[in-house]
């Protein structure tokens, strides 16, 4: 990183907290803190509730994601618009008209005070842990690539949100979420701009498309059928897309607070809709392109060479081992092969020729090999680092080839992107444990003034909680996986009880509390005892939740009939 | 404190004037899929 760098990238990040302070200045109550009021327009919402859903590692991860396995991970979107016509219909007008704060306050209306507890304590388990992991997640890759110590990238990426979230609340959160996605798009669009500025002169954006297409890049609609059927772990195709997808997008738009949280700020109803309606058009199409520019690095590489490993930082500290010799080998071999492969290509799009196309796929074999040669090398060495370089692909790509400038902006891009995820958790954090907990347990008779210092304080001791989690985080490799699907153990269970909630009137508060623990044992036996995928726990959870609390409503009530 | 109305299992109407947006995001939805679709093969 230059020096003009490191000036677009402080200019960004400080401009960001200033406009979020300010924004946030209005706001003195609770109504304020946690609903800005109750005012914001659609555009305003519906930005708000992407910036909430993309985080750092969206927009490190996807175009890695599409340069090793194609633009099929697409698919994982298709369910959510489905999703977003749903929450339009019954969840939305049922939690404004309630006029209430968090999701979990319109359980206890609709059944009992333990199911309330129960889901707001799932989600302050899960979202607190995750929130942790998504500050740890994308400061382990920055501070690799750009050597920056991890705590201090830990303490920049997950504690200076905590500056405007305290003081501005939801209002801070959602017009800071529009300016850093206006960054972000900006960041993504000049550099999809400039990777085909750097292709060949003669090559042309469909020809490019073209070469992504030839190696099994453009793959974005997929079916998951295989010989023996249709395949349950595989994550990304049109099914598990769309049906997976769906309850996936339905268990996080309608139960987790920190997106209810975003669309209870709308000025009405109709702006709630259209802000979520709009987010389901247009989130499949802002995917495809950040998944584009993952199709059109693989292309730059397909004409330049690129590294053997793209987390640099592995490949250094192996060469600190019995690999070293190894390693250098391995790097030679892959230059080489990187002039084969040119030699190939130019042959192939000049003659299209079949034997070049053959011995292109031989190349690109042998290099998936080299590859595959060091994650089992990180592994077995011992060294604390990933055995995974997707997350590293676009990164590594940023710093080595974009002009300078553009890197300062595009690292801010990924700060701003983890700010616009953390903000809107800790704020549904607080919210929850305030109006879910403190209020019911603790203390009912708190003046609004208390309260709203009340509100401050669980956002800083939420902060707090995520970025020493974080910091601990370092080192704990399998703990990190286990968090990662920890959402999905308890999504579809939540799910299932506003299911329920919304549409089995019958159902009362004492079928759907033990329905939702019985649901949870069948999950989990699910992750723990079969290969099925995790995105369809979710589906799996709700829909056992709904055939639970039917069963056990039915039978309660037979038995009170014979009693 | 807000006060929560007794009215929480009245839902709206199923498909009032909003059902034309609901339908146009499942038809942009289908147009989607069938240009990825196409660009795919």
């Amino acid at each position: 990183m230059g020096l003009i760098d490191w000036l677009v990238l402080l200019f960004t990040l400080i401009s960001v907290v200033l406009y979020g302070i300010y924004k946030g200045k209005s706001t003195n109550d609770i109504d304020g803190y946690y609903r800005s009021g109750r005012e914001l327009p659609w555009y305003v919402v519906m930005l708000s509730v992407m910036g909430t859903q993309a985080s750092a590692i969206t927009f490190l991860s996807a175009p890695g994601q599409a340069y090793t396995d194609g633009m099929r991970f697409v698919q994982y979107y298709f369910g959510l618009p489905l999703a977003m016509i749903v929450l339009c219909i019954t969840f939305i007008p049922i939690f404004k008209n309630l006029n209430v704060y968090t999701a979990y306050e319109y359980l206890e209306k609709r059944f009992d005070r333990k199911t309330r507890s129960l889901a707001a304590f799932l989600f302050l388990l899960s979202r607190a842990l995750s929130t942790g992991i998504s500050i740890y997640a994308p400061s382990i890759i920055l501070s690799s690539v750009l050597g920056w110590n991890i705590y201090l990238t830990n303490f920049i990426m997950g504690g200076i949100v905590i500056l405007y979230s305290i003081s501005g609340g939801a209002r801070a959160v959602a017009y800071t979420q529009q300016l850093q996605l206006i960054i972000i798009f900006v960041g993504l669009i000049l550099a999809g701009y400039l990777i085909m500025d750097m292709l060949p002169a003669d090559l042309d954006f469909i020809a490019a498309l073209k070469i992504g297409k030839d190696f099994g890049k453009m793959n974005i609609i997929t079916t998951g059928m295989t010989e023996n059927g249709f395949n349950w772990n595989d994550r990304f195709n049109i099914i598990s897309g769309v049906i997976g997808g769906f309850f996936l997008a339905l268990s996080y738009f309608g139960t987790d607070q920190s997106q209810v949280g975003r669309y209870l700020t709308a000025s009405s109803i109709k702006e709630s809709r259209i802000g979520l309606l709009m987010n389901g058009m247009v989130k499949v199409p802002m995917q495809f392109f950040i998944l584009l520019l993952g199709v059109l690095v693989f292309v730059y590489y397909m004409f330049h060479a690129s590294p053997l490993y793209f987390n640099e930082l592995a490949t250094n500290k192996l060469k600190e081992t019995s690999f070293k010799s190894r390693i250098i080998e391995l790097e030679e071999e892959h230059i080489k092969l990187a002039e084969e492969k040119k030699i190939h290509l130019a042959d192939f799009l000049k003659n299209g020729q079949a034997v070049s196309k053959t011995k292109l796929d031989e190349v690109a074999a042998k290099q998936e090999e080299m590859r595959t040669e060091v994650k089992g090398m990180i592994k077995t060495s011992g060294i604390a680092v990933e055995s995974s370089d997707t997350n590293y692909i676009f990164i590594r790509f940023v710093i080595d080839h974009m002009p300078h400038g553009l890197i300062g902006l595009l690292i801010a891009v990924i700060f701003l992107a983890a700010w616009g995820s953390i903000s809107a958790a800790l704020n549904s954090l607080s919210s929850s444990s305030l109006i879910d907990f403190h209020r019911p347990f603790i203390n009912p008779n708190l003046s609004d003034k208390q309260e709203f210092i009340l509100s401050k304080k669980y956002t800083f001791l939420w902060g707090l909680f995520c970025v020493v989690f974080a910091q601990f985080a370092t080192g704990m490799g399998s703990l990190i996986e286990a968090v990662n699907v920890l959402g999905s153990w308890f999504y579809g269970v939540i799910l299932g009880i506003f299911l329920v909630a919304f549409y089995v009137k019958s159902v009362g508060g004492k079928a759907v509390f033990y329905a939702a623990i019985a649901g949870e044992v069948v999950v989990l036996s699910m992750y723990f005892f079969t290969e099925i995928g995790w995105l369809w726990l979710n589906a799996i959870g709700a829909i056992a939740v709904l055939l639970f609390s039917i069963i056990l409503q039915s039978v309660g009530l037979k038995n009170r009939i014979a009693q | 404190m807000n006060e929560l109305p007794d009215n929480v299992n009245e839902a709206p109407p199923l498909f009032p004037k909003w059902s034309y947006w609901y339908v146009f995001v499942i038809i942009l939805l289908l147009v989607e899929i069938a240009l990825f679709y196409w660009i795919s093969n």
